[in-house]
């Protein structure tokens, strides 16, 4: 989607604010620099795994690395496909589909990839998410003033509470 | 100071923030309403804001070139994560298709915000139209994309889009990771829902609030991992619709509702 900029006075600018946010065009990078990047995420999330959850990075390694390929894989499948899915769904219905019950080689993943803990594999991503904020963001959120922390949080409570609220009533329908 | 050694410093960085967040572990908290747990997520956030070269600490060796690969940093490191929770949904299928018409129909649950924090923007706090562009959704990036489409970033509902989206991502995941485990304190809801719920917001709020859930009923972590995988895939395939298409025309009718210009005069004293 492209960002339509109107010319007027107004302090925050359209394309400063787009190029100030976090966030990266996937198709950009190519697969090694994923594979190099991927490699040092790899690194860090077996040495928090290790401290968290005390599991040799070895025994962890050939899950770690599963993930890997199926993040690979997923932005392969990204830049074919003609759709406009973020590379994050493909890669969550991959390691779905290598997971299903019966589906060869199943059972090894799941028990390969259970032995990484899925916050191990957070941790990392806050650090870089706090690094990554940029002075734009803190200058909106400064400039943001308190009524829009208010609404902010509760833009946050309604889209939960009204998910939870909305899922309880189907489950009780349902059974 | 060269690009490569910047990259360098904020790897490390990164590296001695989560050795030190793990180091500090788990702890929970027991108030009289709830248990609170806080998770080393929360610190590494916590200690990636006060290492962000912004507060000046690290400014001599983390340039704005490093700041922005963080942020390209973040999609790479958040990939292997959400195969992980794809990974959960494999063995647990029978389980989420049993869940299907819930997992559905929750995403409709999304336009709570408008429930909530619409009137709270408009008669509370008296917000002009920012108020539409801060309140239709929980204003992540393909919200963001929506609102920059539609009006510019530059107007009055980008501001208030770019607002809530600024402060959820400083908040945001304090957010997620607080509130969870006080809605399971009520007792009211079913815990699947909650779990399904995690998954409305971005990565990080879908791994704080499935982090202290897991954290709170270990018990069924495979359940609750599995359900907010498969809500956080159905956000991706159907959110970007539903606020386009839903959300935001009903914001915009609410507002017109709210603040014709005629009633705007007469409440003016």
């Amino acid at each position: 989607m492209t960002i339509t900029s109107t010319p007027d006075t107004r302090a925050i600018d359209a394309d400063e604010v787009a190029s100030g946010l976090t966030s990266f065009d996937e198709r950009q990078a190519n697969v090694l620099n994923y594979l190099a990047y991927l490699g040092i995420v790899s690194a860090l999330a077996l040495s928090v795994n290790f401290i968290a959850t005390g599991a040799n990075p070895l025994d962890a390694l050939p899950g770690m690395t599963i993930l890997v390929a199926v993040s690979i894989a997923g932005l392969q499948m990204t830049k074919l496909i003609p759709l406009k899915i973020p590379s994050v769904a493909w890669i969550s219905l991959l390691a779905i589909v290598i997971t299903i019950p019966g589906v060869p080689g199943s059972a090894w993943v799941t028990e390969a990839v259970g032995k990484m803990s899925f916050l191990a594999l957070a941790t990392p991503v806050l650090a870089y998410a706090g690094l990554a904020l940029t002075e734009t963001e803190f200058r909106i959120a400064r400039t943001a003033g308190w009524k829009l922390v208010i609404v902010a949080i509760c833009v946050m409570l309604g889209t939960y509470l009204g998910s939870v609220a909305i899922a309880d009533l189907s489950l009780r329908i349902a059974g | 100071m060269t690009g490569k050694t910047a990259l360098l410093a904020l790897h490390l960085t990164v590296l001695a923030i989560v050795i030190v967040s793990e180091l500090i572990g788990i702890h929970r908290f027991q108030t009289s309403i709830a248990t609170i747990t806080i998770l080393p997520i929360l610190y590494a956030f916590a200690l990636g804001i006060a290492l962000n070269p912004h507060f000046g600490l690290t400014a001599r060796f983390l340039d704005d070139k490093a700041v922005r690969f963080a942020g390209l940093m973040i999609g790479v490191a958040i990939m292997p994560f959400i195969a992980k929770f794809g990974t959960t949904v494999g063995p647990q299928l029978q389980k989420i298709v049993d869940a299907g018409p819930a997992l559905l129909l929750q995403e409709i649950g999304n336009l709570g915000t408008i429930a909530i924090a619409f009137p709270v923007a408009v008669y509370l706090l008296k917000m002009g139209r920012e108020a539409i562009g801060a309140t239709y959704s929980i204003d992540r990036e393909p919200n963001l994309a929506i609102i920059a489409n539609r009006f510019g970033l530059s107007s009055p509902e980008g501001a208030g889009a770019l607002g809530v989206y600024a402060v959820g991502t400083l908040i945001g995941t304090f957010v997620f990771a607080i509130v969870p485990p006080l809605v399971y304190a009520l007792d009211w809801f079913d815990l699947r829902a909650l779990a399904m719920s995690c998954g409305v917001g971005s990565g990080t709020m879908l791994a704080a609030c499935t982090g202290s859930l897991t954290t709170l009923v270990p018990d069924e972590k495979d359940s609750i991992l599995a359900l907010a995988a498969a809500s956080n895939i159905l956000t991706y395939a159907t959110g970007l619709y539903l606020s386009l298409f839903v959300a935001l025309p009903l914001t915009e009718w609410l507002y017109s509702k709210a603040r014709p210009e005629t009633r705007a005069k007469r409440e003016q004293p």
